[in-house]
């Protein structure tokens, strides 16, 4: 992960009542753009899967009620019951909602991100919150490749420099700071 | 109007009272998980039920140190709403009625 070492990063920090401010360098920007859009890629997947029925779609009910067969998706998507035949009843008529509402959150990050050709992104309480929600989202689809487990931080550090799970666990680390700042930042405005 | 005795005045009384209490005891639990950050667990759990800070960190906690924890009580449909806006959020979120093991 390249960081413009001329200056001090700081993340996200609190501007005025309620604007949150955060300055990438473009490699930084280029690589959320990137994240979050294989984000909303991923979230748009079986989307060819729904049911024919216009007003099924409407309504918001698909025709799968299988939890998804890959495991990053199915931490972003997953079971309300430990019961599968509730789980399935649960996310036929609900999963294609939270795809949208987690989507909502992704485009939300990306429109700030391609807005803001200067890296300068200034956000609101609402903004704040998709960012949030999208840069979790990003953490547990890396989080699941990376295979993180409570006390995997050690093993990840001393990764070899060829090992390709070297880079993604440092744009991981990275994303969980950056996200971290702006909770902070969220939370001195709650005291 | 027919006048009811007493006694299966206090009975149908007893029964109406179990048949809505039945409505209630259902838990929304939240399990732990490697990558969500605490602070953001706190965040969330303050935003999505406005727990005062104290609260939506104790809460936390034990699910950092337990496994889990329950963040609400109410109806099967309450508890529903609350399971897809933690999921929303990321957080790893089931529900279920309240006296089944958890």
């Amino acid at each position: 992960m390249s960081k413009d070492s001329s200056e001090t990063p700081t993340g996200f920090n609190r501007h005025g009542s309620n604007d949150y401010v955060a300055y990438f360098s473009t490699d930084e920007r280029e690589v959320l753009i990137n994240l979050v859009e294989q984000l909303i890629e991923l979230l748009s997947e079986r989307s060819d899967n729904h049911s024919d029925d216009p007003l099924a779609v409407m309504v918001g009910i698909t025709s799968h009620d299988s939890p998804p067969e890959d495991d990053v998706l199915l931490r972003l998507l997953p079971n309300a019951y430990a019961d599968q035949v509730d789980a399935s009843e649960f996310r036929r008529y609900t999963e294609l909602t939270l795809r949208t509402k987690k989507s909502a959150h992704a485009m939300s990050m990306r429109i700030d991100l391609k807005s803001s050709p200067d890296g300068c992104i200034e956000i609101d309480h609402d903004g704040a919150n998709a960012w949030l929600g999208a840069m979790n989202d990003i953490r547990l689809a890396l989080g699941v490749r990376l295979k993180i487990q409570e006390n995997s931080f050690e093993e990840l550090e001393i990764l070899a420099p060829d090992d390709p799970m070297r880079g993604v666990y440092a744009v991981y680390s990275w994303l969980g700071w950056l996200q971290e700042s702006l909770i902070q930042a969220l939370m001195d405005d709650a005291l | 109007m027919v006048k009811l005795d007493e006694a299966v005045d206090a009975k149908i009384d007893e029964a109406i009272k179990e048949l809505f209490s039945s409505e209630k005891p259902w838990i929304t639990i939240v399990w732990d998980d490697p990558v969500n950050l605490m602070s953001y667990v706190t965040y969330v759990l303050m935003e999505l039920f406005s727990f005062p800070r104290e609260k939506a960190h104790e809460i936390m906690m034990q699910i950092h140190t337990q496994g889990k924890a329950v963040v609400s009580t109410g109806s099967r449909e309450e508890m529903e709403h609350d399971v897809a806006r933690l999921h929303e959020y990321g957080l790893w979120a089931t529900l279920q009625r309240g006296d089944q093991v958890i």
